[in-house]
């Protein structure tokens, strides 16, 4: 028999036994809405994260350090920085000397605040992170002017509401642990923006002094313990950070934070997550199959007696397997085109509802707030739609050919004899 | 005439648990082309296993079938399923239409099997369901019409093929005498006109007698084979 004319024979014998028929439809249907549904969101999903923490992240920026991150010890000679100023890749360097355990004072008031003094060339470092490093009062200090400080957006407070200095206004730095603490006395010059908790490093407890200051309050000592380099091409972070490395006599003695890397990692996992998240969704189609299986096996039954006499008349083996096939694979490409359709419906109204009715907790951190809306985008693939289509009729053809077989084997006397 | 059919010592048996019950214990003769042969026998003598062998539905246990000198038990599943749709028509005793297509559609399914042009067969159906006389009742389904049409779609359906060998198994046990009278006539005239070999089991000893030869089977044997009385 012609193909065409067994699935049109198969598509009457469905048409048959609608009821039946639609309900086992229906599971794949679930099966396939859940998958393209998971795996759209999933993806909207991803693509979400990873803009935001693009936007946290300076992902062009290579932050070296010596020793570990767990260790911090050491710091750099002017000589190697000047080196890792020269690697292949890099497109911008400056290194930070920070001071631990500062506390600010105005006049009146004790020292508060644990925070970070660090020796900066305070317009090279606004150079490299120009967003995080923008004044909302006062001006940025040129290099010659060494002898003002710029604050972070929380350094100048006293506590949550209450203004410590204000631009123009002397502020006192006590840097190390008293009695062996030193005090310096200078005018702010500038207050700096927020620049945000997520991140690589929060600048908003920061101090900036100048370098030579920084090299004062150390008795002369140059100990850079920070480098940033900001890498001329995002996709070659980690060949900059071997350059580095390389710079380097002993590579052990130094870290590099790659955050391009990260995000990888974190990509990685979202991966994984998404693959779970599909497997979990084929769970239904499976137990779609298994409602195609039981059904058909039921089917096979009751029309024994019709097997017997297509038998009986000249069908092949072949034809009766290709005719039960047929049904199954109908019911996975109905079911798959439904599930498609139903699965981006299903995604878009999610998302709707995410981004229209639930709102991230407002974060408590000084007044003003980041209240983003939550904003997926379900990701339409034409890939998975594809491949979520074809798994369709896969699961159906593998629990169809059980029954499919079954069928096709019976021998034609004995099943003309079934009642 | 040529000889289309020969059976070597055939033997049948049942698997009824551990017990094997004979159907068909030694089973020797021949038919020639455009013969009408009957086969008569009390119930359970194994009428219908013979005739289910003769259309290789199903297997013997032992001896040889050659139909047009071939032995179709040395054939495969799908050889043998090509063979009935080719070399052989077969009607049931209970019809065995498909309930939810039409009478055209059942006659056509032969020829859709073989993969014929739907166009074609389709019109080849008509041709083959007016010769029966049933023009009218084509759209119908079995259901919908009576037992003597309903025999006669299943006979347009064995015939629709050509076929060299027409098997029938009791045509006429679920009609009244006057339509099963009216089938075996139809049968005898298809026989006369294509010369095609008939072989139909009946116990009604009427419509054995028509035949040209019968066959007396009795406990999975054969009594005698009675040539015809009288000339038809
Ligand atoms: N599938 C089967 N399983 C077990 N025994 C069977 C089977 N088919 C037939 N038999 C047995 O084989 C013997 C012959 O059966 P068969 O159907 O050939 O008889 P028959 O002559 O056609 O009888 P009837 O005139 O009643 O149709 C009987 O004893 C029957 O019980
Ligand atoms: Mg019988």
């Amino acid at each position: 028999m012609k193909a065409g004319r067994i699935l049109a024979t198969a598509w009457e014998n469905l048409t048959q036994r609608k009821l039946r028929a639609s309900l086992t439809t229906l599971g794949v249907v679930i099966g396939i809405t859940a998958i393209i549904g998971l795996a759209s969101l999933g993806e909207g999903f991803r693509l979400e994260i990873r803009e935001r923490m693009q936007q946290g992240f300076e992902l062009d920026i290579l932050i070296v350090i010596p020793g570990s991150f767990t260790t911090g010890l050491g710091e750099f000679t002017p000589d190697e920085i000047s080196r890792v100023r020269s690697v292949a890749g890099a497109a911008f360097t400056t290194a930070l000397m920070t001071l631990p355990k500062a506390r600010l004072s105005n006049e009146d008031s004790e020292p508060v605040n644990a925070l970070t003094v660090a020796g900066v060339n305070i317009s090279e470092l606004a150079q490299m992170l120009p967003e995080r490093l923008t004044p909302i009062e006062g001006v940025m200090p040129s290099p010659e002017e060494n002898d003002t400080v710029v604050l972070g957006y929380k350094a100048c407070f006293l506590n949550g509401t209450t203004r410590l200095v204000n631009v123009g206004e002397n502020v006192t730095m006590q840097i190390g642990t008293p009695p062996l603490s030193i005090n310096r006395t200078r005018r702010v010059a500038a207050i700096l923006g927020k620049s945000g908790t997520s991140g690589i490093t929060n600048f908003d407890y920061w101090a900036f002094i100048p370098t030579n200051m920084t090299i004062d309050v150390m008795q002369g000592e140059e100990a850079y313990n920070i480098i940033l380099v900001k890498v001329s091409d995002v996709e070659q972070s980690e060949q900059v950070a071997q350059n580095i490395e390389a710079v380097f006599e002993n590579p052990y003695f130094i870290s590099i934070l790659v955050p391009l890397a990260f995000m990888r990692q974190v990509d990685r996992i979202l991966n994984i997550v998404q693959i779970f998240l599909m497997a979990v969704a084929s769970i239904s189609l499976l137990v779609a199959g298994i409602g195609i299986m039981n059904i058909m096996s039921v089917s096979v039954m009751e029309r024994t007696r019709e097997i017997g006499i297509l038998k009986a008349i000249g069908a092949k083996s072949r034809m009766v397997l290709a005719m039960f096939l047929s049904e199954a694979v109908l019911i996975g490409i109905l079911g798959g085109l439904i599930g498609t359709l139903t699965g981006y419906g299903l995604s878009f109204a999610l998302s709707y509802v995410l981004s229209n009715f639930i709102q991230p907790q407002q974060s408590v951190t000084f007044g003003t707030s980041d209240t983003e809306r939550m904003s997926i985008d379900p990701v339409f693939s034409f890939e998975w739609t594809i491949i979520a289509f074809i798994f369709s009729i896969i699961v159906c053809i593998i629990f169809g050919l059980y029954p499919a077989r079954k069928a096709s084997k019976l021998n034609p006397v004995d099943a003309l004899r079934y009642e | 005439m040529e000889t289309v059919l020969k059976i070597q010592s055939i033997k049948k048996a049942y698997r009824i648990g551990k017990i094997l019950v004979p159907a068909l214990r030694d089973i020797t003769f021949e038919v020639s082309e455009g013969e009408f042969l009957t086969i008569f026998g009390p119930s359970g003598s194994g009428k219908s296993t013979l005739l289910h062998l003769i259309g290789c539905l199903d297997r013997p246990d032992a001896g040889e079938i050659l139909i047009e000198g071939v032995n179709v038990l040395r054939l495969s599943d799908d050889r043998l399923a090509e063979l009935r749709l080719n070399k052989i028509g077969f009607v049931f005793q209970f019809f065995n239409l498909l309930p939810k297509i039409s009478a055209l559609r059942n006659v056509e399914l032969p020829l859709a099997i073989t993969g014929m042009p739907e166009k074609e067969s389709i019109e080849r159906a008509k041709e083959m369901l007016a010769l029966m006389g049933l023009e009218t009742r084509m759209h119908h389904r079995p259901s919908e019409i009576s037992g003597g049409e309903q025999q006669r779609v299943a006979m347009a359906r064995a015939l629709i093929n050509n076929p060299k060998i027409v098997l029938a198994d009791e045509p006429t046990g679920n009609l009244d005498t006057k339509t099963g009278w009216e089938i075996v006539q139809l049968m005898k005239k298809l026989n006369r006109e294509k010369k095609q070999t008939f072989i139909v089991v009946t116990h009604d000893p009427h419509i054995a007698e028509t035949a040209d030869r019968i066959v007396y089977l009795k406990d999975g044997l054969i009594e005698t084979i009675k040539e015809a009385t009288r000339s038809n």
